[in-house]
């Protein structure tokens, strides 16, 4: 499927292509990033299949996440979108949208996340209407959990995912 | 992309789409078919899920994947067969060569369908990657039903590895 192209003042969102694996598997090598999500960097193999699944996320359902440019450099920055994981933990959210995150640490602190996001949440709020949304964030995470509570959301539990502590937060309509 | 379709006499090649997820999971849930595969534990929905989407995004990124595997007389999708970059580390006699994979439902194993599934498959990539072209497959030490098809398929073993410290042997033939 064609992957749209989100605008932001200082952003470029758009579909991944092969040529940003390199940036991509720096990325999630690099420990600051991983540190909040998913807990240890990615050796290249692993990165390898976690890229395959944004491009296959997209092809299935419909949505995903995009490549997030910053348009000074030109340079990929980090990611961010909405997931449908089926993941793995009580409560369960599958059929509700998920959104998330993850900037690389040089471009964390100049508010793009929170401009990325934004535009995401137009985005959600056509495709899917206005629904109930998640995020899950960990509770050391404390940039990101200020910057859901600027998108709307509210911690709803406490709880755990592949055997650490979780924030489930939820956006009500 | 649009995924090519492959027939067979008893069987159809086709690419993977949200419909047959449950099947998918089905099948990564039954130790039958997992025991030879990865670490041989049983996946869960989110596992069999991540490798689902996985498969089809390869497709899009890489133009060539994995297909779904369908039974003419059924109608039944009864597991994949196809090839993969898996980005082994280069230290891996595997490493650089499009990786041919095949995995069926316990149903209907020993009938044939994987050598059928698999030639055919090979078939295709000796178009898509070039005649001559190396492919390659890893399978378990002790899973000799693959290793037959394998041989049957004229991939010739040239290498030993270890994954989860478990016993692989790596095979490979020009397309």
């Amino acid at each position: 499927m064609e992957i749209p192209v989100l605008e932001t003042e200082r952003l470029i969102l758009r579909g991944h292509a092969l040529e940003d694996f390199p940036s991509y598997a720096q990325m999630w090598a690099d420990p600051d990033v991983t540190r909040f999500i998913g807990g240890a960097p990615l050796a290249q193999e692993d990165a390898w299949a976690k890229f395959l699944r944004v491009a296959g996320h997209w092809a299935v359902l419909g949505y995903g996440f995009w490549a997030i440019t910053e348009k000074a450099s030109g340079k990929l920055i980090g990611e961010a979108g909405v997931l449908g994981m089926k993941r793995d933990m009580e409560p369960s959210f599958h059929d509700v949208p998920e959104l998330g995150w993850g900037l690389l640490p040089q471009a964390q602190g100049k508010g793009y996340a929170g401009e990325a996001m934004y535009a995401i949440l137009g985005w959600a709020e056509n495709r899917f209407g206005k629904v109930r949304m998640v995020c899950i964030i960990d509770p050391d995470n404390a940039p990101s959990l200020r910057l859901a509570a600027k998108l709307g959301f509210r911690e709803c539990a406490h709880t755990m995912y592949k055997g650490e502590p979780i924030v489930l937060l939820e956006r009500l309509p | 992309m649009s995924i090519p379709t492959l027939s067979t006499p008893r069987l159809i090649l086709r690419g993977n789409t949200l419909a047959d997820f449950e099947n998918f999971l089905a099948e990564r849930s039954d130790p039958a078919v997992m025991k030879y595969l990865g670490k041989g534990d049983l996946l869960s929905e989110e596992e069999a899920w991540t490798r689902f989407i996985g498969i089809v995004g390869h497709w899009q990124l890489m133009g060539y994947g994995t297909w779904a595997v369908v039974e003419k007389a059924s109608g039944l999708r009864v597991g994949n067969v196809g090839f993969s970059d898996k980005r082994r580390p280069k230290e891996h006699p595997a490493s650089g060569s499009p990786e041919m994979g095949w995995a069926l439902a316990a149903s209907v194993h020993g009938k044939g369908y994987a050598t059928e599934a698999v030639v055919a498959a090979l078939a295709w990539g000796r178009e898509h990657f070039g005649a001559g072209a190396r492919a390659v497959c890893v399978i378990s030490t002790d899973n000799t039903a693959s290793l037959r098809v394998a041989e049957k398929a004229g991939f010739r073993r040239f290498a030993t590895a270890t994954r989860y410290g478990l016993g692989r042997l790596v095979f490979e033939r020009a397309l």
